[in-house]
């Protein structure tokens, strides 16, 4: 192997979480990997951005909540700096007259809720059970390479499994999926409780990073689906130093294995010899060579600009052109001068994850605004105050408020020019009514629409599950059929990303499995 | 006609018309601003495409002045003429002397642009990057399961500029494999008319019009002559086993050319012909055709009627040479296996015309016969047969024959054998130079 020139063991084209974790493995087994970031830091939606100078603020994603504890252990990432500013943080669902829903953990937070709650906590209690079964169903397929559809003895060895998993559970949960695969969650919540507040937290849950509506079929399904996400990981936890931390630890793996990470080198063509991928040519003619490429960029971007048409046939890239609906969730990150306080929220919960949804209702009108193009005027949010945790972020005493907005439109009726004041407007006027006195102690924000996201982050359509999780783009069917087990049509190019299963959110579970199904199939050793 | 072609006396009429109808208007000599006629910027009441489901060819006037028996079909939309004056004399003409046949519903599209030749690699199933500019080639295309969508002939016009002719339509899946090229994909099926002179004597006659040096022109070679003062893009091809010409030309160009054909070539025996003769030449030379002897892929309801490249084509197989094209990991993993169903030539015994349809071996039914005809050059009934790939191997085959006379109908058995080659194919089609006498 040739180490003066720009010959590597293995590129990956993209330095978001999922690249790094694929890289951090293949450095972990002794490669040399070289990692290409188009901007200007590596991190992608899980990048540490400062807001002003002195505060620091999870750029896209804030919490993690499913990234797998074998990841975290099998890159001996605690080694390299990563640690935890919080663990099993809780959620509470907001109540406009101040009377919060803390959503329970355990016996005692459990009889606390029924106490508030007594006629929704026998169904809470069992709506969570049954969550759970359906979710251990479909867990241990998150972790691992999708069946080969075309293979009838895999397929039938995955129901098998299924059946008999099912079966030894003791509980309906195999019978109960089935039927509650089609249904929507606002259907559900309806049947089974009464509380708005309790309905309007649980459908946020269900519905977010989509644009369907919680009366949406399929939306049901995506809460077993997250649920089984959060199994593989460890609990909703904060990183400290925000999201960029675990970036920073998994670039430092890679480094430490002789590999580098180059920022400010977005790839321009993939190419191949003798049928196999043999290099990356940069968009400023430098030429790169590898045995071995990932990509966690998006798909369609990977296999029809950076490798070309004439490497994919039609049928394969007519799935690939159907163009994944925008994304529809928007970031705004707020400097306050002073600690925020929420009425009626004890203190020991501020450090919470804070939903905005006070009902099923709002959730509706909010989808239906969103598809209409409109920006609703009461805004479903997700708050997180990182700071409290971790007083790193900011200076003393004051704070950092990271908002996630669900339901914004990708484009805004008049566009987002016009619209990005009173949209910050809508959603601070929306906090305030929860914080009174937050609109005085904003100092700096940085608002991320989702046209912003795709500009600044390279996440195309700004949407952070690419592609998005709809039951018929899961499994080997994301991003489509055929390219539904991280292999491309060319040797040696693989797909990284949150397009390939198990999809988005920080779980670096596509970067892991397809790193490993990379070195399965020999490739990039020396 | 464009103004300049008019003649001098028609253009002073009109002036002298346009006198008399507006003398207060009269050009002012001084005045330097052009008379402009509002008549040019009228919006002309255009078609909705597709709005017409009967269409008439750029020659329908020439075919009907020729008919003399009112027989017609339907070709791709379009009315053209089965049999124009009888099916026996217009293959003595199309064997003995020459025939002109109007092909013009075939279906054109021109590819052009900075990726065409990409993108054709990518599509066509045989390898089309040696394709020399004025040269044509037969091409296959295959979805990505590997069976044919369907087949044609590539031209290549220019140095980025193909013609693709194909017996049924193909523009979605073109637009669809057009994703990520720059290439351009044009259906040019309407404005491009198409002659195909066929015969012994055909170099003949296009010299007897002054073109002495098509006789030189090579199989699968195409190049631009004046004929009967239009331009033609003449191309050595034709599905009918013998020395022929295709020629290529605008829709409003052809009534020229075969006016100028048949002025010139009635002398030599040359005879207008219709669909059925077009047929029965190319069931002779043992051409399948798309639609009719296999479907295609898409068209096919039920997955066993789609064939690969191999069952219709026996001498198909994937160029190791080629990069990736569709179809092609699908029919590189299948190579070397038979295929279940291969379409085979078949001759049946006996020496009148009888219809058939069912193949059977040993009782036991095996195929279908897909198009079938009585050759005169054989002598005998002769079809083109999708059969079991067993039933080919095993022989024995027979046919279930129907003999019409009069009202009633004698059914019988009769013995097939499998052809090894064409029925018709004459060594003069590959000459050169191209023999002037039969």
């Amino acid at each position: 192997m040739n180490r003066d020139g720009n010959t590597y063991d293995a590129i990956v084209i993209g330095a978001g979480h999922n690249g790094l974790v694929a890289a951090a493995r293949l450095a972990r087994a002794g490669r040399r990997v070289l990692v290409l970031e188009a901007g200007e830091a590596a991190g992608g939606a899980a990048a540490t951005s400062e807001i002003v100078p002195g505060y620091a603020a999870p750029a896209v994603a804030h919490l993690v909540d499913a990234f797998p504890k074998r990841i975290e252990r099998e890159l001996k990432l605690p080694k390299q700096g990563l640690r935890y500013a919080a663990r099993d943080i809780p959620t509470v669902a907001l109540d406009p007259d101040g009377d919060h829903l803390l959503l329970p953990r355990n016996r005692r937070e459990f009889k606390r809720f029924a106490s508030r709650l007594p006629r929704d906590a026998e169904a809470y209690r069992n709506y969570v059970a049954l969550l759970r079964a359906q979710a251990a169903l479909i867990e241990p397929l998150l972790g691992e390479t999708p069946p080969d559809l075309h293979d009838a003895g895999a397929l039938r060895s995955l129901f098998r499994r299924l059946v008999w998993r099912s079966a030894l559970s003791g509980r309906a949960g195999l019978q109960s999926l089935m039927r509650n695969l089609p249904e929507s969650i606002g259907d559900r919540l309806d049947a089974e409780f009464e509380s708005p507040l309790l309905k309007g937290a649980l459908a946020f849950d269900a519905t977010l990073g989509g644009a369907e509506g919680p009366y949406a079929h399929g939306t049901s399904f995506r809460a077993v689906w997250r649920e089984a996400l959060r199994m593989q990981g460890q609990g909703l936890r904060q990183i400290a130093g925000g999201p960029g931390a675990l970036v920073q630890a998994l670039a430092a793996i890679v480094s430490a294995g002789g590999g580098e990470l180059r920022v400010n080198s977005p790839a321009a063509r993939i190419f191949v010899e003798n049928g196999a991928a043999a290099g990356v040519e940069l968009a400023d003619g430098t030429v790169l060579r590898a045995p071995l490429m990932l990509s966690a960029i998006n798909p369609r971007i990977t296999l029809l600009d950076l490798l070309g048409a004439n490497r994919v046939e039609t049928h394969e890239a007519l799935e690939l052109s159907r163009a994944p609906r925008p994304g529809t969730t928007a970031k705004l990150n707020l400097a306050l001068e002073r600690m925020p306080i929420f009425t009626g929220l004890a203190a020991e919960h501020h450090g919470a994850r804070l939903l905005i949804a006070p009902s099923l209702d709002e959730v509706e009108e909010a989808a239906s605004s969103c598809r209409e193009n409109r920006l609703t005027s009461a805004p479903l949010l997700e708050l997180h105050l990182p700071s409290l945790a971790d007083p790193s972020l900011a200076p003393e005493g004051q704070h950092i408020l990271s908002v996630i907005v669900h339901y914004t439109p990708y484009e805004a009726e008049g566009g987002w020019s016009m619209q990005r004041e009173s949209f910050v407007q809508k959603v601070v006027r929306r906090i305030a009514a929860f914080a009174p006195g937050v609109e005085e102690a904003m100092i700096a924000g940085e608002i991320l629409t989702p046209p912003d996201i795709e500009r600044k982050y390279g996440l195309a359509g700004g949407d952070w599950h690419q592609g998005d999780l709809r039951l018929d783009h899961l499994f080997a069917f994301r991003p489509s059929p055929v390219f539904g087990r991280y292999e491309t049509p060319v040797a040696g190019l693989y797909l990284c990303g949150a397009g390939s299963h198990p999809g988005g959110g920080v779980t670096g579970l596509p970067g892991w499995i397809a790193a490993g199904v990379a070195m399965e199939n020999g490739e990039g050793a020396r | 006609m464009t103004p300049d072609t008019l003649p001098r006396a028609e253009e002073e009429q009109m002036d002298a018309l346009h006198d008399t109808a507006a003398p207060a208007n009269a050009p002012d000599p001084a005045d330097e601003r052009a008379e402009v006629d509002p008549a040019l910027f009228e919006e002309e009441g255009s078609e909705p495409p597709f709005a017409r489901a009967v269409r008439t060819t750029p020659l329908h006037l020439e075919t009907a002045a020729e008919s003399r028996t009112n027989r017609w079909t339907a070709w791709n939309g379009y009315t053209v003429p089965r049999v124009l004056t009888d099916l026996g004399d217009e293959y003595r003409a199309l064997r003995g002397a020459a025939a002109l046949m109007d092909l013009s519903p075939l279906v054109k599209y021109r590819i052009s642009g900075r990726d065409a030749l990409a993108y054709l690699e990518r599509l066509c199933a045989v390898s089309v990057a040696t394709l020399d500019i004025d040269r044509l080639r037969h091409v296959m295309f295959c979805e990505g399961s590997g069976m044919v969508l369907g087949d044609g002939l590539l031209f290549r016009l220019g140095a980025d500029d193909y013609r693709l002719v194909t017996e049924e339509t193909h523009l979605a899946w073109l637009i669809d494999s057009a994703e990520g090229f720059r290439v351009r994909v044009e259906d040019v099926s309407a404005t491009l008319a198409v002659l195909s002179l066929q015969g012994p004597l055909s170099a003949l006659l296009l010299a007897e019009l002054g073109i002495g040096d098509a006789a030189m022109l090579e199989p699968f070679a195409a190049r631009w002559i004046a004929l009967g003062g239009m331009p033609v893009y003449a191309s050595r091809s034709g599905a009918t086993g013998d020395l022929g010409y295709e020629l290529w030309c605008d829709a409003e160009d052809a009534p020229h050319v075969w006016r100028a054909l048949m002025a010139k070539g009635a002398a030599f025996g040359l005879r207008p012909a219709g669909f059925a003769l077009r047929e029965l030449a190319r069931l002779e030379a043992g051409y399948p055709r798309a639609g009719r002897d296999y479907l295609s892929a898409f068209a096919a309801i039920d997955p066993a009627d789609a064939l690969p490249p191999a069952a219709i084509w026996p001498h198909f197989v994937p160029d190791p040479a080629k990069g990736l094209f569709n179809g092609g990991t699908a029919l590189r993993s299948m190579q070397g296996e038979a295929p279940a169903r291969r379409l085979v030539r078949l001759a049946v015994q006996g020496l009148e015309p009888v219809r058939f349809a069912a193949i059977s071996a040993g009782g036991a039914p095996v195929g279908l016969a897909t198009s079938a005809g009585f050759s005169p050059a054989l002598g005998a009934n002769i079809a083109l047969a999708l059969l079991d790939e067993r039933a080919v191997r095993s022989g024995d085959l027979s046919v279930l024959a129907e003999r019409r006379a009069g009202l009633s109908v004698g059914e019988s058995r009769l013995p097939a054998r499998i052809l090894a080659g064409p029925v018709f194919s004459h060594p003069r089609r590959f000459a050169v130079p191209a023999p002037f006498r039969p």
